[in-house]
């Protein structure tokens, strides 16, 4: 059987990509399970989703544990734990990230032995009108990967999944599943069928036992106030609002009124500051500032910079 | 209309520090969550919140919650009954148990469109019936956005939803949930969006200060249910006032005022063009019919606006 895990952001397609490469195992004679995994967490939050294909009725539920293939949309996710893109990873799964960093760069960073493949689509997220057609993408990718599933199968499973959407949105879907599909050519067939697993083997899972308890207990009641602080949904954004201070009007009550999240606050002297632990990157700032002191820049980016040595002047070198 | 002193002249004198807590899981650009963080910097936090389920119920997820008061859950249909319970828990209290009307509480009832315009309609008839003394934000983002944006009572006519796909989109018109609202002659009833704060933080003033029911209703743009970018969240609600779309105006003593008359309406297309719900009027050809049809609806309130003075 696959098993085949998909990590991505709300918003970047990632139900649509696993529905897509069930239908094309189905098209090609397969039973099939796609499915998507529902929290709490909305647009820009990881979200996950699995498919399941085999050859004979498949028994197994739930969400994948042992990954045969992981595809990941959103390079920025490897780093959120909450994603847990590297989840039962093994030796023999294969890793595919949308990222402009190579296989090589990944492969020593995350220190895993197993076989990595990038895919460098839409990576940055400078504009994200292009966001849901990475889902289309990473489908084309995971099915040349698989090896067993011809051409025609994805092109008949777009048409399938995205008809009801007009002949642009299916066009423009095809043109990025093909390229990608051509792209991961050498690499056609690298991920392979995991077997099933054996009772031996059967690890508990790691969660902890609770007693049956009395509602006051069972039923919890929290005490604190505003504690949603301590989620930090700052990890969500893959573009940085950030403010240039010299062009900056300090019409405060524009930004931080504004801000759905309520991350602007203002300082005494009525500057407004970003809470970058909270701000999830809707960009609503940049578009309302009115003197456009405001900039939007990939999270990727701003990251590279913040971790070069500060220049300060007159320093040796 | 008796305008009482506001706080709220200027921009300038909105709230410059936010009581809602931040890391909550609503989506990034939800227009729900703009609303009421602004709301909630007027209303304050001696308030008890009732949410009936939505995605708002998000908010409060065990361990974590932004509110700095109490938040009770209930289901879908029966949030102002939850907040009877509560106005009655408390009024016992002040009265058999001496809690000081200092420490009394707002009863806010918080819950989504499906629950306003439909499912809970019943128990908020129920409750203005009673005359109970609650303040209702709706925030209304036009569809059941918690379950994937299926159609409610609030949809507008020809949107495009999870249950309403075809060439048309949605077939049904969006119900008048301010009118029904108001014929029951509650204290006070009025419509709000996000993207004019001003006018947000004037008319929860009014709510606050005021007793009975207190019934809100913010427009609340879902970047998700509507389909755009979450960066044009604030630039599609001023639309929705600019177009004539979403009126603003206030019942109080039997009377409806407009707070906002957008003299020189922009056309309804401009509104519509920036929603991925409503690309079908547009590609792979304009619908002149249904565009001149949401145009006319529009056009037609605003007539009948202006022929009752206000
Ligand atoms: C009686 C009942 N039916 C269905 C549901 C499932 N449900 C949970 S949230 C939701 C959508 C609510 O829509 P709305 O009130 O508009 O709020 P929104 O999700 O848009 O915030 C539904 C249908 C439920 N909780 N209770
Ligand atoms: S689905 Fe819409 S209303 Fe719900 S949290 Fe997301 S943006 Fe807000």
């Amino acid at each position: 059987m696959y098993r085949i895990r998909f990590h991505g952001r709300g918003g970047q397609g990632m139900k649509t990509a696993s529905r897509i490469l069930g239908s094309a195992f189905f098209e090609a004679g397969y039973e099939v399970q796609d499915a998507p995994r529902y929290g709490a967490e909305r647009r820009g939050a990881p979200i996950f989703a699995y498919v399941r294909a085999a050859r004979e009725p498949i028994n197994e539920r739930g969400i994948i544990q042992r990954p045969d293939l992981v595809i990941v949309a959103d390079d920025t996710l490897v780093a959120v734990p909450a994603a847990g893109v590297l989840a039962g990873v093994s030796a023999r799964s294969v890793l595919l990230i949308n990222s402009r960093d190579a296989a090589e760069v990944w492969r020593h960073r995350l220190n895993i032995d197993g076989p990595i493949v990038t895919l460098p689509v839409n990576t940055g997220v400078e504009d994200r009108a292009e966001l849901p057609w990475i889902g289309a993408s990473c489908a084309g990718a995971a099915a040349r990967l698989v090896g067993v599933l011809p051409r025609q199968a994805l092109v008949h499973a777009i048409e399938t999944e995205l008809g009801g959407l007009g002949d642009d949105v299916v066009g423009h879907n095809l043109e990025n599943a093909l390229a990608a599909w051509e792209l991961m050519a050498p690499q056609y067939g690298l991920a392979s069928e995991g077997g099933e697993p054996r009772a031996q083997e059967y690890q508990r899972p790691d969660w902890a036992d609770l007693a049956f308890e009395t509602a006051r207990i069972s039923a919890p009641t929290i005490y604190a106030a505003a504690n949603s602080v301590e989620v930090r949904t700052g990890l969500w954004r893959t573009l940085r609002p950030v403010i240039d201070y010299s062009r900056c009007n300090r019409c405060w009550w524009v930004c931080s009124t504004f801000c759905p999240d309520g991350a602007i606050s203002v300082d005494k002297d009525g500057q407004p500051r970003i809470d970058y632990d909270h701000c999830k990157g809707c960009m609503v700032c940049v578009a309302q500032c009115p003197p456009h002191a405001i900039a939007a820049v990939p999270e990727h980016q701003a990251q590279a910079e913040e971790a070069q040595p500060a220049d300060i002047p007159g320093d040796p070198p | 209309m008796t305008q009482t002193a506001t706080t709220f002249r200027r921009m300038k004198d909105l709230p410059s520090t936010h009581l809602l807590g931040t890391g909550t899981p609503m989506c990034a650009g939800c227009g729900g969550l703009e609303a009421l963080h602004q709301i909630y910097d007027v209303l304050g936090e001696k308030t008890v919140f009732v949410n009936a389920a939505g995605c708002m119920t998000l908010l409060s997820v065990y361990p974590f919650t932004p509110f700095r008061g109490s938040w009770l859950y209930t289901a879908m249909a029966s949030a102002p009954a939850g907040a009877q319970g509560i106005r009655d828990a408390l009024d016992i209290l002040r009265e058999k148990k001496g809690l000081p009307p200092e420490e009394d509480l707002e009863v806010v009832v918080l819950t989504g469109d499906g629950a306003a315009y439909g499912m809970g309609l019943s128990a908020t008839s129920g409750a203005m019936e009673r005359d109970l003394d609650f303040i209702y934000i709706c925030y209304d983002n036009e569809g059941y956005g918690n379950t994937g944006q299926q159609y409610s009572g609030a949809t507008p006519h020809a949107a495009r939803t999870a249950t309403s796909k075809g060439a048309h989109g949605f077939a049904g018109y969006k119900k008048d949930l301010f009118s029904i609202w108001a014929a029951h002659r509650p204290t006070y009833v009025a419509t709000v969006i996000g993207a004019e704060p001003l006018d947000l933080a004037r008319k929860i003033e009014t709510a606050r200060d005021l007793e009975g029911p207190r019934l809100i209703i913010a427009l609340a743009p879902c970047p998700t249910g509507w389909d755009y970018d979450p960066r044009e969240s604030v630039a599609i609600g001023k639309l929705a006032v600019r177009t004539g779309v979403w009126p603003l105006k206030e019942y109080r003593d039997g009377r409806i005022q407009h707070t906002r008359v957008p003299r020189e309406r922009v056309p309804v297309e401009e509104y519509l063009k920036k929603q991925g719900r409503f690309a079908h009027l547009f590609e792979p050809e304009r619908d002149e019919t249904l565009l001149q049809e949401l145009q006319a609806k529009v056009d037609a309130y605003w007539d009948s606006v202006e022929v009752q003075g206000g």
